[in-house]
């Protein structure tokens, strides 16, 4: 107890000592963010934040604008490295809150196992086990940054497009985490949105700018940003028609409908189950799920992703590897779940007594949606 | 995966059993009541970050209060808070002092506060047990909303009452066909509970 006090007291000095510029805040756990993911609407928040907020049965919306979205998208790397540099110290103690209630909750959240993009490529050396390589990952990026006193110097190489390879501009993220100028995203939108660095394909609409990174990066390099933007507006009037941008936008409102027609049935929804490739919440369809798999979360997939074999590690960190056995499984199934209720009674009767014999043996269960996604 | 279904359920308020009690007032209330008390288990996982997340607004709150309002946890525990709004200048609640219970479930933020007044007010949104209709308490709760942020909208519903959606129904209609008479008697109610 007086343990945890502590832990309290010393977290508030250091919240004072480096992180009180309230600058990427999240704006669920009014902390530095950490693991940042940026929903399609551009707004960001943590990982386990967005986690935790997501509807187990239902479309989720988002914390600050109420914008619907089905997919829990991938840690934006590019954002994660660039707080590492941005606020060192407070990473750090975030990085040591979050581990521990990892621990106590048993779950994981992805570790960036040699796909970390260091400026100095320390990632080779550390490629083999899973365990130390976050710690070892951080401790390289503090070391580098005392070391060379980067700790608040970003260089463009941290805010670079995955495309054009120059500074983001107006920078958009897809559900895959990768990062890329509004312009080059609109360039390579086409029937389907293509990640061009990890072919993962991006699920729902056109997301939106994060406008938050771009206030970052307009002050952080001011003339590299002006330049980019008077050479965007040049582009922009040679091109008066703006053919891209008007084709992505007809996309994006087409994909609304066929979301939002998607969710109007829910008899084939699996409640609180998550697709571990393209991030589907809760899954809708048939559910494929891992049986060599240990992890206590497991590991699922929809069926569009189960037909084209994804070869992502889990969205918590399974081990899962290309020669596990699936099958489909409906034992989450919303509409079952309802009959059942309905045969026993009383719907809110049923709930109560779910709640008691959680309370009794659920010493290991998780409280709410803490499980798989 | 396995999820708690029932945790599930009621966290997300699915499917409404009567006027949102499950995701609102009435399920909030019923587990977030006791506070850490009732679910001592969870206490070890989420309940530290909603602590860690309540800390943060409480500073938040004392370095930047919202106008004419206060608020503090109520004796030791974080979970329980106690606000005061002062009635609004040129409304007839003017010079009243109302104070107002706020609830944390043990989930919060990612389910609403259960707040209730607990001075008497003459209002069409706010029941004779302090309840308040007021959408933002129940599914228009957002994990971004703080404290301030929802003492500043109860002041704002405070100043303009939503008649159409009300609690209290003769107050609404009164608010609506009379509004001095409506005036008149908040304005006695405010003498009579709020001084």
């Amino acid at each position: 107890m007086a343990n945890a006090g502590g832990d309290k007291v010393s977290d508030e000095i250091h919240l004072k000592d480096d992180y009180s510029t309230y600058l990427f805040q999240c704006c669920v756990c009014l902390d530095l963010l950490y693991k940042p993911i940026v929903l399609p609407c551009g707004h960001i928040s943590c990982f386990w934040c967005v986690h935790q907020a997501m509807q187990g049965v239902q479309e989720s919306h988002c914390a600050v604008c109420r914008q619907p979205y089905y997919h829990f998208p991938s840690i934006c790397q590019l954002l994660h490295l660039l707080l590492l540099k941005l606020e060192p110290v407070a990473s750090m103690r975030r990085d040591r809150e979050v581990m521990e209630e990892e621990k106590n909750r048993r779950i994981q959240s992805p570790q960036f196992v040699g796909q970390v993009a260091l400026p100095n490529s320390e990632t080779e050396n550390s490629s083999s086990t899973n365990e130390g390589i976050t710690s070892t990952d951080l401790q390289l990026v503090t070391e580098n940054s005392s070391a060379h006193g980067l700790s608040k110097k970003i260089t463009l190489d941290d805010a670079l497009c995955c495309l054009c390879n120059e500074l983001l501009y107006l920078p958009s993220v897809l559900n895959c985490g990768h990062v890329y100028c509004e312009a080059c995203m609109a360039s390579m939108a086409g029937e389907k949105m293509e990640c061009k660095v990890c072919g993962v394909l991006h699920p729902g609409q056109f997301p939106n700018v994060c406008l938050d990174l771009d206030h970052f990066l307009e002050e952080t390099f001011p003339e590299e940003y002006a330049s980019r933007r008077q050479t965007a507006l040049v582009k922009k009037s040679q091109h008066q028609n703006g053919d891209a941008s008007s084709s992505a936008q007809g996309d994006c409102t087409s994909k609304k409908k066929v979301d939002a027609s998607r969710f109007l049935d829910d008899e084939s929804i699996h409640f609180g189950v998550g697709c571990d490739n393209c991030g589907l919440y809760p899954i809708k369809g048939k559910r494929y799920k891992c049986m060599d798999c240990k992890e206590k979360i497991g590991f699922d997939l929809c069926e569009s992703c189960y037909s084209t074999k994804s070869k992502l590690p889990g969205r918590f960190n399974q081990q899962h590897t290309s020669d596990h056995r699936f099958k489909l499984d409906d034992s989450q199934l919303l509409s079952r779940f309802l009959i059942q209720t309905a045969a026993a009674g009383n719907f809110e009767e049923e709930l109560d007594e779910e709640e008691n014999v959680d309370q009794d043996g659920g010493n290991d269960e998780n409280p709410n949606q803490f499980e798989d996604i | 995966m396995s999820s708690s279904l029932s945790a599930s359920l009621t966290a997300t308020g699915f499917p409404s059993g009567g006027g949102g009690g499950a995701s609102g007032g009435g399920g909030g209330g019923g587990r977030g009541g006791g506070g850490v008390g009732a679910r001592p288990w969870s206490s070890a996982t989420s309940a530290s970050a909603s602590g860690k997340r309540i800390q943060k607004e409480m500073v938040d709150l004392n370095a930047n209060p919202p106008v004419e309002c206060a608020a503090g946890p109520k004796n030791d525990n974080l979970y329980h808070w106690i606000a005061t709004i002062l009635g609004p200048t040129g409304t007839p609640y003017e010079g009243g002092v109302y104070f107002l219970d706020i609830i944390f479930p043990c989930d919060y933020p990612y389910n609403p506060p259960t707040v209730s007044f607990k001075t008497r007010i003459y209002h069409c949104n706010i029941d004779s047990a302090g309840k308040l209709s007021l959408g933002i308490l129940k599914e228009g709760w957002s994990p971004a909303m703080t404290i301030s942020k929802l003492l500043l909208a109860i002041r704002s519903i405070i100043i303009n009452p939503d008649p159409f959606n009300s609690l209290m129904p003769t107050i609404a209609r009164l608010y609506l066909t009379d509004k001095a008479k409506h005036d008149e008697i908040a304005a006695e109610w405010t003498m009579r509970f709020a001084r």
